[in-house]
């Protein structure tokens, strides 16, 4: 009923999350994780989701006043025209590499694990194909595609946590601190960026239904992904042991691998649909918020046209590095330990600014409109 | 560039432009004019426009009114008209009549006379079957509804066979349509506005919907559109279907045509808009969404649990239909590793002399299934049942003993085949054996891959076509105030809302039951 042009409801919003960030757990974002804090992963990212929620909390408040702009508005509004733009420009080119490298990952999954003998080349070009179809129709059209999904991609992925669960070793969390107290608290510090999308949803802010929805929205699938990707890093380390699961470059899939259902003895292209349903979701919701940002930034309205043009670079900076599954993961660790401080300083400065400015002091008015 | 190649195309569209006579203009500018009071004009006029002799299904019937004396002349087209009713209810009444003052609505005995003073309305008259009293020294022409056209009578439902609930389907005559619609919803609100749609053949359409239940901005934009049509002719409401979606390449429809009167009842109750028209035997639902083409009128005549489970099984079918084909493909030749070694066994034990990849042979079958059933389609009764021995046994049997296709192609294509029937609505239907040589096109390229990434461009397809302003897929996404009724639906006494996408004016409807 309140439904209203181009806007996108509570729903579409939350499963658009849940799908970019709860994919993460089925890529290399363990690997990252279980390198330096090995078995005790998880509660490096128990400390992530706990640090994560300062500067979300504080970009939501930013966004309680400002609710008719977007995350490059609000950029030029808070740090003047000059730093507004270098930040935005850094905001995209960081968008823009998350986008080619964790598609380049996937097309690495996608053709190491299933289809060794299809040229990778082939398989990113479906999939930024598909991706850039869909984020040219917009992002109505990917929240209602992320919506309709999202509930059988959850229940699949839940079963496979489920089977590899008993699958698994309970006892092989332990030790629980495993390599130290300040390993764990290091590797929250530095790879804290894995959350960093909530910063991104800046950019679509004002194009969802009520400032309310952006709230809920943002903290729900918060709750929901955050639990999601513990178990999953719980349960990896149950099935694989620390010592190997610092080799596996893919734990998920080296998961589905493992687990039998009844008499179906190999069950892992079973999963894989569902899966690629979420990574098709995934990469047309991050292609759409490069085009926009870009067409924010430099001002162009019919970003759409911008499509074959990203596609185009998204390939061939893809397929370039020669090795993909050496290079790409440790520029992806890179990538991930800049953006970490980022992530975190960023929101506090607006915040910050904001209330010097005295913005805040329209809260109550604001927040009643 | 894009203006420059722009230019080039548009250069070569420019050709000569095509001669032709505008014979309607001629027609209209000939009739339009009034009529006279020498009552020998006026007869000699309707002579010259139906060229009298030759036109032989016009009546021309002159007499002298018994009282007054007066000449008058009956004018109608037999073939279209009840001339039971024409007899006993005015030239009897006119020759009988003594009175010396000739009041001529106060002599024709049928529901209504109105009274018209040009040629242009005269004419009109005549061709839907009504017919003209000329009147001498008189410049109007009195026109009576007498009107009967042919038809058949109010039959079964054949394409949408429901076994529990109404049987009636709607027929060719716009009339008996409405009183069947009328019959279900017993209410002052139901209007049936008509609107003429096209110049030449004078079609007419009646636009239906419930006045404080549908939303005004959708009906007048419906009527706008209607009204916006310049056409010669359009025959019936298949063809109009055509001219008003607004995709007309897309593979999925956006108007629901149904031949029951009860789901054109049941929609209309819900504030959709239907239209109905002459020659049609059905309606037009709009707006449409896809739950609207996956649902049958059966799945709430049934029972909560056996409509549900009815439901069940025609979303599983659906599925069958698009996928099952291509997963065959898919998995045998890329993934084979996830059937059961000796599933797999026998699968490679059957395709032993098989000497076709498997894409190949499952193409070449559907292509025979889809021959079977076009042929079948268009066979004359009597030769019938030959088409299914013939198809059975020579595509069937013959091909697999003469090691051209493997036996389980031939249990998958079937599948693939015979669920497909489980849908309905015939536009859905098409849409989806259209969709299945797509996704096996795909899963003989990329596997499972290719499958996926088919579907997902598939979904961002879905989700972004509109019919009349209704998203396709709503209310299940985006969001909508409704009762819920998508892939399952609710108890019947739980169903209280009216699809808020149409924005209509009442939103909650009643449905307590008689027990809480």
């Amino acid at each position: 009923m309140k439904q209203t042009e181009g806007k996108i409801g509570i729903r579409e919003y939350t499963a658009i999350i849940m799908l970019s960030v709860g994919t993460k757990l089925t890529d290399d974002t363990p690997t990252v994780l279980f390198n330096s804090a090995k078995n005790s992963a998880w509660i490096s990212l128990i400390l992530i989701a706990l640090l994560s929620i300062v500067p979300i909390w504080f970009l939501v408040k930013v966004f309680s006043v400002h609710q008719d702009k977007n995350l490059h508005d609000l950029n030029v509004y808070l740090f003047g025209k000059v730093l507004g733009h270098i930040i935005s420009v850094g905001m995209l080119a960081f968008g823009f590499s998350a986008l080619v490298l964790d598609s380049a990952i996937y097309v690495d999954i996608i053709s190491s694990m299933y289809f060794t003998k299809t040229p990778s080349i082939a398989i990113y070009v479906v999939l930024v194909i598909v991706c850039g179809y869909g984020a040219k129709r917009g992002l109505q059209h990917i929240g209602s595609t992320a919506w309709l999904t999202l509930f059988y991609l959850k229940i699949t992925l839940l079963f496979a946590l489920a089977f590899a669960f008993y699958k698994g070793n309970t006892k092989l969390i332990f030790p629980l601190w495993g390599p130290g107290y300040w390993e764990i608290v290091k590797t929250a510090g530095s790879k804290m960026s894995i959350f960093a999308d909530f910063y991104y949803l800046g950019i679509i802010a004002p194009m969802i239904d009520s400032f309310k929805s952006f709230k809920k929205g943002a903290f729900v699938a918060f709750a929901v992904v955050v639990p999601e990707i513990l178990l999953a890093l719980m349960i990896y380390v149950m099935l694989f042991d620390f010592t190997s699961i610092e080799v596996i470059s893919y734990p998920f899939h080296e998961m589905i691998l493992y687990i039998s259902i009844g008499f179906l003895t190999n069950v892992e292209t079973f999963f894989l649909p569902f899966w690629l349903v979420a990574a098709f979701v995934r990469f047309a919701f991050y292609f759409y918020l490069v085009l926009i940002l870009f067409g924010a930034i430099f001002k162009i309205k019919e970003y759409e046209y911008l499509v074959p043009v990203i596609s185009i670079l998204v390939i061939f900076l893809g397929v370039f590095p020669k090795s993909a599954a050496f290079t790409i993961p440790g520029l992806r660790e890179w990538m991930l330990t800049i953006l970490s401080p980022m992530f975190f300083l960023l929101p506090c400065f607006m915040w910050l600014i904001a209330k010097v400015r005295g913005d805040f002091k329209n809260e109550t008015s604001a927040q009643k409109n | 560039m894009f203006k420059l190649l722009k230019k080039i195309s548009g250069r070569k569209k420019k050709g000569k432009s095509i001669q032709s006579n505008n014979t309607l203009d001629e027609q209209k500018n000939k009739r339009d004019q009034s009529i006279s009071q020498n009552i020998d004009d006026n007869i000699d006029f309707i002579k010259s426009i139906y060229q009298f002799p030759d036109n032989r299904d016009v009546k021309f019937r002159e007499f002298k009114v018994g009282g007054s004396n007066k000449r008058v002349a009956i004018i109608f087209i037999s073939s279209i008209t009840d001339v039971r009713t024409i007899e006993d209810s005015s030239i009897r009444p006119l020759l009988e009549n003594k009175e010396p003052n000739l009041d001529i609505k106060g002599i024709i005995s049928t529901q209504n006379v109105t009274i018209f003073p040009n040629m242009k309305d005269v004419v009109s008259n005549i061709n839907t079957g009504n017919a003209v009293i000329f009147l001498e020294d008189d410049s109007n022409a009195y026109v009576f509804e007498c009107a009967n056209f042919q038809g058949r009578a109010v039959e079964k439902a054949e394409n949408e066979v429901i076994i529990k609930g109404s049987k009636e389907a709607l027929t060719e005559k716009v009339v008996v349509n409405l009183s069947l619609i009328r019959k279900r919803i017993k209410n002052e609100a139901l209007m049936a506005e008509s609107v003429t749609i096209s110049e030449r053949s004078q079609n007419e359409i009646y636009i239906l919907y419930v006045r404080n239940l549908a939303d005004d901005q959708l009906v007048d934009n419906i009527k706008n559109r209607l009204k916006n049509l310049d056409v010669d002719s359009i025959q019936n409401l298949a063809l109009l279907e055509q001219y008003i979606e607004e995709r007309r390449m897309s593979l999925f429809p956006s108007l629901l045509y149904s031949e029951r009167p009860d789901r054109a009842a049941a929609f209309l109750e819900d504030g959709h808009v239907v239209l109905l028209m002459d020659n049609s035997p059905d309606a037009l639902i709009l707006p449409a969404t896809f739950w609207s083409f996956f649902h049958t009128p059966e799945d709430h005549y049934l029972r909560f649990v056996f409509g549900n489970f009815a439901r069940i099984i025609r979303i599983v079918a659906m599925f069958i239909t698009i996928f099952i084909s291509a997963i065959y493909v898919a998995v045998t030749s890329f993934h084979s590793e996830m059937i059961p070694a000796d599933l797999l066994l026998a699968i490679a034990g059957s395709r032993e002399k098989v000497p076709f990849p498997v894409f190949f042979e499952i193409i070449l079958m559907e292509a025979a299934f889809e021959l079977i059933r076009e042929a079948g389609l268009r066979v004359p009764n009597p030769m019938g049942p030959t088409i299914g021995i013939v198809g059975a046994l020579v595509l069937g049997q013959a091909a697999v003993e003469a090691n051209i296709i493997s036996p389980i192609v031939i249990i998958v294509v079937a599948l693939s085949g015979l669920t497909s029937f489980t849908i309905s609505d015939i536009s859905l239907q098409f849409a989806l054996r259209i969709i299945r040589f797509l996704f096996i096109a795909a899963a003989g390229i990329f596997g499972i891959f290719g499958m996926t990434a088919l579907f997902v461009m598939g979904i961002f397809y879905l989700v972004s076509l509109k019919s009349f302003g209704v998203p396709f897929l709503a209310p299940m996404s985006p969001h909508y105030v409704s009762s819920g009724d998508t892939i399952f639906r609710r108890v019947i006494t739980n169903e209280n809302f009216r699809p808020g996408y149409l924005k209509p004016d009442d939103l909650k409807k009643k449905g307590d039951g008689a027990t809480k």
